[in-house]
């Protein structure tokens, strides 16, 4: 089958880093082709070069075996490439349709907004229907879960007429269930002769899906090869270098605890359709557990979230006790970080760190209110600069050339492990981790677990939200699921997988 | 077929198109990307010479409006700095632009765009005045009284469209901005009404007496650029020294993240905004009790403009506000000379002020992005 899309010899830099130097790609019409490698080793910014957001310093980009240049994505729509970003590119307060139109090919001849936004509409439940999922138009997009908001970035590079289709970690945010509809869906794309790149890091799904697979490692391409022919530990040795021993649930050591937090009918107020985000969620977290929760996002798992770490949500009844304590939902933030409680949130720069300030400022916000830093008056840099220092070192954060730099500066699974080491400087009693391994590679999703089950030895009671089955398995002692804003179900580990999978999908 | 992305391709076309090789040629092509950081002495070497070029092009603009080119060094450096008499009168005019600037940056660190300067300024000299015209207190107390009564009213002035924000998530843009008109109004209703002076039956209070004024300090330096002074100092230690000042950062920085750590944003934005509020009446005490002696009908015009601007120029960095009040003060002094020697209008002091405004914000393009050669070394 012809090349559909050729990058050779690309280089790239940022700010004096080399993130590319030297990497090779080709897809063929027809075929899903994933992009394997670690967090940082280059995929999202050569795909980015490829989707034309990223001018290449060196190195040619072939669409048809010709020679392109792309001086933005428009041009790279030109040429029918489409590309779904990990981080979704839409605007919020518009509806699904208005999303789609802004990138759609304009009208052949002249029609008024409201025609072109019903016809955009109609399009956009012919196509949905055609990849076997529904959607509605006129939602605003904010109203919609991850899963359905990332079906609308598709539709979105499929109306826009792209035919060379780059999904950069797609599955990331899905369950088990969704990530193998949205991969079927893209596999029978391929089938119908569209080139699909799959940017990804979970060895599972290039197995399953894959035509062939091109592994990269440090801003080069280290091979392509037929994922059928080659075993998971040799594309794990690929991608990281060595090998990493594949780890395996590890019970608590320890008896758990007492009840330590206690979640009673919480429930967010009923929408005029009369669903409720939270619908009544029970829930009992001993000390020196893991509990994970684990479900299809969007059932209510981050409202559960910010009701516990007490972010300005809708107001909620029910109660949320924590021994000792009392109700939380009196206690403003800072006194709930005050009594122990550590949180782990899902957007790291939407909720957990200030990407402009620096290390030392973001690490020194945990703990300023206790007056470890000084009295309100004051503030003790030194201690602030040393205490960090010592954490950064602790935590093994890698990449801070100088605590005063920004945080932003930090790749994912380093600012993870800052989140961590602020978090968890202090003992924390109860521990809300929501997808913290989201985005990050195997190594440093390992490092992040050993760190929760550190924190359970220690006689923490954590709470594990996340949308990764394969997470909850491996960490928690016990599981729920959460669907539709209530606990549907609870498994003792070892747990069944494919009950628990059944038990996300039965209500939801 | 796109040219090049982000980047202008100096090469001659024909031979990229010729040979079909995107490749560019060693040295002809360059690349503008996005820097995360920059060297705080590059920074400051960038400012200084957008600000020269502001100046550069102001002086331009004021040879050709008929001012000799040899006579304005002389008018803006050593007339307005090294004359006794101009530079007093530089310092006369600072101590209100420096509260207004002040009292811009911290409100904009909370990131509560505080367009009421003026409004606030007008109740700061009103509330001021209103303990002169009642001769409230005895008189080694009146002035101290007159100072709570301008803080007190400044701030009060500002406490509805905090409260609106916060509570209602009304625009502050607006409703600050809108208060200052009937502020405004209010004033010419006490100037032309029961405030009139009776000596002479024209629009403004009747003359502080002498213990209610802002006494000199000696050499006709008044106390007003003493209390600027420390207030800026205050401004400083609370948004360098003190927590407030890192829970500032991060409710400046992102107030999602700022709330989830634990930071009272609220408190902490209440707590700017008032201050806010409060700098800015004080800076109507700084005009009617330090300069003009009495409440006039439009004492506030331009100071509201000038604080936002001084504080934009400043970075919202009260030390860095204090020089920066303090050059915008000395272009005052100087426009007001200009235009009795040479008769430039007035407006031309404006016209300088947006020169140098526009220069440095230009600026910010070079520090936030660079351009670097690329493809020197790019055949593979």
């Amino acid at each position: 089958m012809p090349n559909a899309l050729e990058l050779t010899g690309i280089r790239k830099t940022f700010d004096g880093f080399a993130a590319l130097t030297d990497a090779h790609f080709s897809a063929r019409w027809g075929e899903v082709h994933a992009l394997l490698g670690e967090n940082g080793a280059g995929k999202s910014s050569l795909m980015n070069i490829a989707a034309g957001l990223y001018a290449p310093e060196a190195g040619q980009l072939l669409v048809d075996d010709n020679p392109v240049r792309f001086a933005g994505p428009r041009d790279a729509a030109k040429h029918r490439i489409g590309m779904v970003h990990q981080h979704f590119k839409l605007v919020r307060p518009f509806t699904v349709a208005q999303n789609i139109l802004l990138t759609a090919p304009p009208p052949a001849e002249f029609q008024s907004h409201g025609e072109r936004l019903r016809e955009i509409s109609r399009d956009i439940r012919n196509k949905a229907a055609e990849l076997g999922f529904d959607i509605d138009p006129s939602k605003r997009v904010d109203a919609l879960s991850v899963a359905e908001q990332q079906r609308v970035e598709i539709l979105k590079v499929l109306l826009a007429g792209a035919r060379i289709l780059i999904l950069d970690e797609p599955t990331a945010v899905l369950t088990d269930q969704e990530a193998a509809r949205l991969l079927q869906t893209v596999q029978g794309l391929a089938r119908k002769g569209a080139a699909v790149v799959l940017v990804t890091h979970k060895m599972a799904d290039v197995k399953t899906y894959a035509g062939r697979v091109t592994v990269m490692r440090g801003g080069r391409t280290v091979a392509t090869l037929n994922p059928q022919e080659a075993s998971v530990a040799e594309l794990v040795k690929l991608t990281v270098g060595e090998s990493i021993a594949a780890q395996g649930f590890q019970p608590s050591a320890a008896p758990r605890g007492p009840v330590r937090l206690s979640v009673r009918g919480l429930r967010t107020p009923a929408s005029p359709e009369g669903r409720r985000v939270l619908d009544g969620v029970d829930l009992d977290l001993h000390a020196g557990e893991i509990y994970g929760l684990a479900g299809v996002g969007g059932n209510g798992q981050g409202e559960l979230a910010g009701a516990i770490m007490g972010l300005q949500g809708e107001p909620t009844e029910g109660e949320i006790r924590l021994e000792g304590h009392g109700d939380l939902k009196t206690m403003a933030a800072s006194v709930r970080r005050g009594i122990g409680i550590a949180a782990i949130p899902a957007d790291r720069y939407g909720l957990a760190l200030a990407g402009g300030l620096s290390v030392a400022e973001n690490y020194a916000i945990g703990r300023v209110h206790t007056g470890r830093y000084g009295p309100v008056w004051r503030l003790r840099r030194g201690r602030i600069q040393s205490d960090t220092q010592e954490a950064v070192r602790a935590f093994d954060v890698q990449g801070v050339r100088s605590v005063a730099q920004k945080a932003a500066l930090l790749s994912g699974g380093n600012a993870q492990k800052l989140v961590l080491a602020r978090e968890f400087g202090k003992s924390p009693t109860l521990v809300l981790a929501h997808s913290p391994s989201r985005g990050l590679d195997v190594r440093a999703s390992a490092e992040v677990h050993a760190r929760l089950r550190a924190a359970r030895d220690s006689g923490a009671a954590v709470l594990l939200i996340s949308e990764d089955l394969d997470e909850v398995l491996q960490l928690a002692d016990r599981v729920g699921v959460m669907t539709r804003g209530r606990i549907a179900g609870e498994f003792a580990q070892p747990a069944d997988r494919q009950a628990i999978g059944q038990a996300m999908v039965d209500h939801g | 077929m796109a040219e090049a992305s982000l980047s202008a391709d100096m090469a001659p076309s024909h031979k990229t198109r010729a040979a079909q090789q995107p490749q560019p040629l060693a040295g002809r092509r360059y690349a503008l990307e996005i820097r995360q950081h920059m060297a705080w002495h590059w920074q400051a070497l960038i400012l200084a010479t957008a600000l020269l070029a502001g100046f550069a092009i102001s002086a331009a603009i004021l040879i050709g409006a008929g001012v000799p080119a040899d006579e304005l060094a002389n008018e803006f450096v050593m007339q307005t700095f090294f004359d006794g008499q101009n530079f007093r009168a530089v310092l006369f005019q600072a101590a209100p632009m420096i509260l207004v600037g002040l009292a811009g940056c911290v409100a904009f660190r909370a990131r509560f765009w505080n367009l009421g300067l003026e409004g606030q300024m007008i109740w700061g000299a009103i509330g001021a005045t209103a303990i002169s015209m009642w001769q409230i207190g005895p008189e080694n107390l009146r002035l101290p009284l007159m100072f709570i009564a301008a803080i007190g009213c400044g701030l009060l002035w500002v406490l509805g469209p905090a409260w609106l924000k916060l509570k209602l998530g009304v625009n502050e843009i607006i409703s600050t901005l809108m208060l200052n008109y009937m502020a405004a109004n209010f004033l010419l209703h006490l100037v032309y009404g029961s405030w009139k002076d009776p000596k002479d039956n024209f629009p403004y209070s009747p003359q502080f007496r002498v213990f209610e004024r802002l006494p000199e300090l000696g050499a006709g330096i008044g106390s007003s650029i003493l209390l600027a002074g420390l207030v800026a100092l205050l401004a400083w230690w609370l948004a360098s020294v003190s927590r407030m000042g890192l829970y500032l950062r991060f409710v400046d920085a992102n107030p999602r993240v700022a709330h989830a750590s634990g930071v009272p944003v609220r408190r902490t934005i209440y707590g700017a905004v008032l201050l806010s509020g409060a700098m800015a009446g004080l800076a109507g005490f700084a005009v009617a009790a330090g300069q003009e002696g009495r409440l006039t009908q439009a004492f506030y015009q331009g100071y509201g403009f000038s604080g936002i601007l001084i504080a934009f120029l400043a970075r919202n960095n009260p030390l860095a506000a204090t020089v920066v009040a303090l050059l915008v003060a000395a272009l005052f002094v100087t426009g007001r000379s200009l235009q009795v020697f040479y008769q430039v209008p007035f407006s031309m002091v404006q016209l300088i002020q947006a020169v140098i405004v526009v220069c440095v914000a230009s600026s910010d393009f070079f520090i936030r992005h660079r351009l670097r050669r690329v493809g020197g070394e790019a055949v593979q």
